[in-house]
């Protein structure tokens, strides 16, 4: 493989999407895709852990032994996650409220692991920063396709600004743990209905 | 596996450890005293918000003592700390000087967001503003009670519900002890 592919960046983004296609990380994705703020951040802190962890990983992969690769990514990804859990404390307290456990959570994240696991630990640092960068993004914009469809119907509001005027009923099921099910549903039903599915 | 795999594999997972913990020590140290500011900075916006007539908010053992610009008492806010649905529930509920509620806010929680998290919001919060005694439960705990919960998040609500009517009940403990001082301080104002 060359120094650098731009695919690896792409591939995150649809073919190989991380929720869509691997169905990793679904998780943190039922949990705080209720509100577009917070999935937007969390987004954001996902795509930061995971290029980190990536590289990082990808940097100590020759002098890691195989067995005991997953504690150590493990170690690694724990510490990603803790600076980002103490940044947002720090910088974007509303944030780091709204997301609340989930956030520590994301340590046992499946994503991170795996693509530390199937990517990282097996290509260069830079495509390594890339398959980080775009499953992030893959995620990001699978949480924030997911938290529009479940805000409007559930609150009326995006962003926590009214969309439906007053008098709207929010259809209170979209913002519980059932509606996310039906989102992610349909959503991967329609992916699959656009192709890309795999025969087996 | 052998021994010389054994030690390697030691060897590698104790230097990573050891750097991603000094790593961790360095951000903690950077970010703690950002952290602790905004925790005050929090506290007291929280303070002001409650009563915003308030020019002095004296800690006190129990509770923060709050006076006006010519150092009258106002009331006092409570500090709560309530077992909510994902963790505990820190709660600051302010008591006017007739032990009615002069507001409440909520300083930390960890509840599900999108749901438990409307604790915060002030749709459920101004339903305590005024109100004393069993009024002050859920109306599905007690007939007499006139709080709403929140859909999907009657634990949180109820934990905020429970968290005030223990400080007032902490309040009605004192309350002979305090009615002396409000008596001798109201005999000198006359």
């Amino acid at each position: 493989m060359k120094l650098v592919e731009p695919k690896n960046f792409f591939a995150g983004i649809w073919k190989e999407n991380p929720i869509f296609v691997l169905m990793l990380g679904l998780c943190p994705l039922l949990a705080v895709s209720s509100s577009l703020k917070d999935a937007a951040g969390m987004g954001v802190a996902f795509i930061a852990v995971l290029t980190g962890s990536n590289i990082t990983v990808s940097l100590i992969r020759k002098v890691v032994p195989a067995h005991i690769r997953i504690p150590v990514f493990i170690v690694v990804i724990a510490t990603f996650v803790t600076i980002v859990d103490y940044s947002l404390a720090a910088y974007l307290p509303q944030l780091h409220k709204n997301l609340g456990v989930y956030l520590p959570l994301m340590v046992v994240n499946c994503i991170l692991l795996g693509r530390a696991e199937a990517f990282a630990s097996k290509n260069n640092i830079f495509n390594s920063a890339l398959d980080g960068l775009g499953m992030g993004l893959g995620f990001t914009l699978a949480i924030i396709v997911i938290a529009v469809l479940r805000e409007l119907p559930g609150q009326g509001t995006l962003f926590g600004i009214r969309v439906f005027s007053e008098n709207y009923k929010p259809f209170l099921i979209m913002i519980m743990p059932p509606g996310a099910f039906f989102v992610i549903g349909f959503l991967i039903a329609l992916k699959n209905r656009t192709g890309g599915r795999k025969k087996c | 596996m052998k021994r010389k795999d054994i030690v390697t594999g030691l060897i590698v997972i104790l230097i990573i450890t050891v750097l991603s913990g000094y790593l961790l020590a360095q951000v903690y140290k950077i970010t703690k005293i950002r952290i602790d500011e905004q925790k005050q900075s929090e506290e007291q916006r929280l303070y002001k918000e409650i009563f915003p007539e308030g020019e002095e908010f004296s800690e006190e053992k129990e509770y923060v003592a709050v006076y006006d610009g010519d150092d009258r008492p106002l009331g006092r806010i409570y500090h709560i700390v309530e077992a909510g649905y994902g963790g505990p529930i820190v709660i600051k509920a302010g008591f006017d000087i007739d032990s009615k509620i002069k507001d409440v806010r909520i300083l930390e929680e960890t509840e599900t967001p999108g749901l438990g998290v409307k604790i915060k919001e002030k749709t459920f919060l101004d339903q305590f503003t005024g109100k004393s005694g069993n009024m002050l439960y859920l109306k599905k705990y007690n007939s007499e009670g006139t709080i709403d919960a929140i859909t999907g998040a009657t634990i949180s609500s109820k934990a905020v519900s429970d968290g005030i009517i223990k400080a007032q009940e902490r309040i009605e403990r004192e309350s002979g002890l305090n009615n002396s001082i409000e008596a001798t301080t109201e005999g000198v104002e006359k």
